[in-house]
């Protein structure tokens, strides 16, 4: 008796449950596909291009094997090209040429002497490709090793491609000072509805000083240099009408941190569309460029943005 | 007393055969039950005006209760002026948690008065066996039909018509009752349409439709033991509410537990009641039908809830006690999706419940002595620890940065009174302690869009737990025809938890004027007091009136939102054989100490009249009774200080209802 009563019950409740459990009348969102819907996240170096020069491999890496326009992380590995093992090298440096239509040369704001990581045997550096390669020129490395006594150079054109990534956009502009600057941003590649660290780097052209007795390749190499001790001031806002200039808190302005970046902190309340409202300051505290956006709650008005801005989307 | 015992006679699961048992085991139930009902306001599911009643009108016609009301439907109870956070509510013991974030759903809003057969109220920490509670516990008691009864098979067919909302409502139950198998069910539909205020205007998106049915199965395993299983299963859909920008498109409940009770003839033990329960909930807002709305929002929440509950009762000569172990692990989760004007565009996501579990436990007991016929102590205590885990913490880290992702919480709770009869005066007085734990909103809420003050509400998980201290006291006087009580109680509440302005961050949604995070206070006070009076003019001739107030105040002198003010009920009720007739004044004073802190504003007074009459008569073998009545007879056009957005209440309303019983 007393089993056919448990038996009942079970039936009872698993009928329930099934009719129950299995028919929430909406799903719940999937909140890590919610996330990697607009962006991939890309942690993997793979080659981007490799050389053959003097017997020895030069392979060129980057995030996702692609060079795109704005900020790269570049890992350099050379081996010998007979025995495919790697090289004792001593040195390495690494200069980015883009060459306009017109024939002009110039440069980007890139790590000229590599570092080396000698646990894995790569050199490594950044550059940040201000143009697409296409109608607006073409882009060559110009790559330079020293193994023992011998110095091994090489140029080897690649492809820089659009960034679809828009959390890894940049800008150029002109400041206030004349000066030309750009802002690269290194990270988050992929933010989430939380507070993120956030990354940058800012770069300052160098007027030339003396163009006449140095070579193209000299002239180009210090053609640009860290912008040292400014402040990026942020005020991140929802810019759709319908978020009416909605912000974030807890935002952190972007110093300079010793390894020549300048990070802060950005807060995303939610998925969608963001614009990182910036003012740059100069070490002395002057405005070189941005404005000061409304900070009134709008519904229904697009959010004026800063005049130096960066649009993200996650 | 003689209807009490009944009631918890058929309560305690009707272990008894039909008619006459043995009568010691007969005692043994009373006695057990005189237990249960000290110190506690147990009612029937039936008002003094109207017989076919929601859940929230029977509520309304408790002193210690108030509400706040988004519209016609879900109104929110507020147990000694505080609100559903700081009290427990529970059905049978169980516990539910509402999947909307914006309160539009209280428990109360997943039963319906056809399944329940009466409401325990107790107040301040008197309720804390089923938990920690500041302000009490509201335990919705589940109609149980005993086995055995004299009629094998029964049940109850009710209509109803309002004219005000054209609301038809139909409820039926259903018993099957043998000498060891019973088996109770009940279903209630209910439709509304926009009700009409005081000035004959209507009142859009205030239309509700329900549906409820409910299951029970009981099979007596022995002579002294039973199981039980139970479901409820709770539907409504299109609810409008006219004080928020958004309605409710559909919410679901099912309710479901199995329960094994024990009872022993002899020794300390009286009782042993085991209950396992599990419930989900989910809540979907629409704001389709608000086409004034700038942005579209889906907001969906789901509530599940796993739990168990047992008790004991022990009695032993002039002692006797209560012990309680609940358990329950909840699950809470709301999104919010916001759509741009450009709808090919990105929408907007984020969770104003990021996941968020809870895991409560608790073990209680509550012991009186019966010092002598006149002197009575009850003295009790609990010890309870709250776990709290958020799984998308990162959301609680941009207003709260490194905020744990998990906490525990303890949360003790004593309480003690004592009790005095001197001929016709009953006097008793009485304390309590206890904590509580921030809700989920309040500790984890995520720009939760509060439509009153028109602020968007952060939580904050590091907030300290409420402690709460309070003191009441209450007389009685009873001759033959006059009975007089009045009850007074004061909490004084540590670390109070309310919102306040936040100067950082912006809303998001496009309502609101600003966020909020919630706050502790260092103190707030509170004190309520009612005088209530019976009085019998004649054999049929019955008078009743109750006066409440209330006052709260914040650290600063300052007043706390949602306190009713100065409120009298009063009802004169004439009843011959077949005849009733009542009519009843009902109103509140002008709510001159409100909180504009909190957005409200100056309440006027406003004073009720309503009148029904009820006829009963046989039809057929049929008991059958039949009501006519009006509410708000003069088509008063008010609100109430409690209603959301200052949305006026319903004007005249007639309604008719007729009742069979078979």
């Amino acid at each position: 008796m007393k089993v056919s009563l448990l038996i009942k019950t079970i039936g009872f409740y698993s009928a329930i449950a099934c009719v129950f459990l299995g028919s929430c009348t909406k799903g719940k969102t999937d909140y890590e596909a919610e996330r990697g819907g607009v962006v991939d996240e890309v942690v993997e170096f793979k080659e981007v291009t490799s050389a053959v020069t003097a017997g020895y491999t030069i392979s060129i890496e980057a995030l996702n094997g692609t060079f795109y326009r704005g900020y790269n992380d570049i890992r350099v590995k050379i081996k010998d090209t007979q025995t495919n093992t790697p090289v004792e090298v001593s040195a390495l440096t690494f200069l980015p040429i883009k060459t306009a239509v017109t024939g002009e040369k110039s440069s980007c704001p890139h790590q000229y002497d590599f570092g080396y990581n000698a646990e894995d045997k790569y050199f490594f550096g950044y550059t940040v490709f201000t143009s697409e390669s296409g109608t607006e020129g073409s882009w060559t490395l110009d790559i330079s090793f020293t193994v023992g006594n011998q110095t091994v150079s090489l140029i080897k054109e690649v492809s820089v491609r659009q960034q679809t990534n828009k959390n890894l956009n940049m800008t150029a502009f002109t400041g206030k000072d004349d000066q030309q600057y750009i802002i690269a941003l290194v990270s988050p590649q992929k933010p989430n509805v939380a507070e993120n660290k956030l990354v940058a780097g800012i770069y300052k052209l160098n007027k030339p000083l003396d163009s006449s007795s140095k070579s193209i390749a000299d002239q180009l190499k210090f053609s640009y240099s860290q912008a040292d001790r400014y402040t990026l001031k942020l005020d991140p806002r929802m810019p759709e009408p319908s978020m009416g200039n909605h912000s974030s808190p807890n935002n952190k302005d972007l110093i300079q941190d010793r390894d020549g970046l300048y990070h802060g902190v950005v807060n995303y309340t939610m998925t969608g569309n963001w614009t990182l409202n910036f003012i740059l300051l100069d070490p002395d505290g002057k405005v070189v460029r941005g404005t000061e956006v409304p900070k009134d709650f709008t519904p229904g008005v697009e959010g004026r943005k800063s005049e130096l801005h960066l649009d993200i989307l996650f | 007393m003689k209807k009490l015992s009944t009631v918890l006679f058929i309560l305690s699961l009707g272990l008894k055969v039909h008619g006459q048992g043995t009568p010691e085991k007969r005692d043994t139930t009373r006695r057990l039950g005189e237990v249960n009902v000290d110190a506690q306001v147990r009612r029937k599911v039936e008002s003094d005006l109207k017989m076919a009643v929601s859940v929230d009108e029977f509520l309304a016609s408790s002193d210690n209760i108030s509400f706040i009301k988004r519209g016609a439907y879900a109104w929110e109870p507020l147990l000694n002026n505080m609100s559903t956070e700081r009290a427990t509510i529970t059905i049978d013991g169980m516990h539910i948690f509402g999947a909307c974030t914006d309160k539009m759903d209280p428990i109360t809003s997943y039963v319906e008065s056809n399944n329940l057969s009466s409401i325990d109220i107790k107040s301040g920490q008197g309720g804390n066996m089923h938990g920690a509670t500041v302000a009490g516990n509201i335990d919705l008691k589940r109609r149980n039909t005993p086995f055995g009864l004299p009629q094998k098979i029964g049940g109850a067919y009710q209509t109803e018509f309002e004219f005000n909302n054209k609301q038809a409502f139909n409820l039926g139950n259903l018993f099957y009752s043998t000498d060891n198998f019973v088996a109770d069910g009940s279903i209630a539909y209910r439709n509304a349409g926009n009700y009409y205020d005081g000035n004959n205007k209507e009142v859009l998106h205030s239309q509700y439709n329900k549906l409820n049915a409910s299951l029970g199965l009981a099979y007596k395993t022995s002579a002294l033991s039973a199981v039980r299983v139970d479901a409820i299963f709770d539907r409504a859909k299109d609810v409008g509410f006219p004080a928020l920008p958004m309605d409710l498109w559909l919410s679901r409940a099912i309710i479901t537990s199995a329960s094994y009770k024990q009872l022993f003839e002899e020794g300390l033990i009286k009782v042993w009641d085991t209950k396992v329960y599990f419930n989900a909930v989910e809540h979907y807002m629409d704001d389709t039908t608000r086409p004034e709305n700038l942005v579209h929002m889906d907001m969906p929440g789901w509530s599940t809830t796993y739990g168990l509950v047992s008790k004991i009762n022990l009695k032993k000569d002039q002692y006797s006690s209560e012990i309680q172990l609940n358990a329950y692990d909840n699950l809470s989760i709301a999104e919010m999706r916001m759509y741009p004007q450009d709808r090919s565009k990105q929408t907007m996501f984020a969770y104003s419940w990021p996941w968020i579990t809870t895991r409560f436990a608790s073990i209680a007991m509550n012991n009186s002595w019966e010092i002598s016929d006149r002197n009575k102590v009850n003295l009790g205590g609990s010890l309870g620890w709250n776990y709290n885990y958020s799984k998308y913490v990162e959301f609680n880290w941009i207003f709260h940065p490194g905020a744990p992702q998990k906490k525990n919480r303890v949360l003790p709770s004593l309480q003690a009174s004592y009790e005095l009869n001197l001929n016709q005066f009953d006097i008793a007085i009485g304390t309590g302690f206890g904590h509580r734990a921030p809700s989920v909103s309040e500790a984890y809420g995520y720009y939760i869009y509060n439509s009153f003050d028109r602020y968007d509400y952060i939580g904050n998980p590091d907030l300290k737990n409420e402690i709460s201290y309070e003191v009441n006291a209450s007389v009685g006087f009873k001759t033959e025809k006059l009975s007089v009580a009045a009850k007074v109680n004061y909490f004084y509440i540590d670390n109070y938890i309310i919102g306040r302005i936040l100067s950082l961050g912006s809303p998001m949604n496009y309502q609101s004027v600003g966020v909020k995070g919630y706050t502790s206070l260092n103190y707030a006070t509170l004190f309520n007091t009612a005088v209530s009076m019976d009085y019998k003019i004649l054999d049929n001739l019955h008078w009743k009136a109750v006066l409440t107030y209330a006052r709260g105040k914040d650290d600063a002198g300052g007043n706390l939102p949602f306190i009713r003010p100065l409120s009298y009920q009063t009802i004169l009720h004439y009843g011959s054989k077949r005849l009733g007739l009542q009519t009843s004044l009902n109103g509140d004073f002008a709510q001159h100490n409100y909180s504009p802190m909190y957005g409200e504003d100056l309440t006027a007074a406003y004073n009720l009249w309503n009148l029904s009459a009820d006829y009963s008569f046989s039809l057929g073998r049929f008991k059958t009774v039949f009501q006519i009545g009006a509410e708000n007879l003069l088509n008063e056009y008010y609100s109430t200080y409690a209603d959301w957005g200052n949305i006026p209440r319903m004007g005249r309303n007639i309604f008719t209802s007729l009742k069979v019983n078979f």
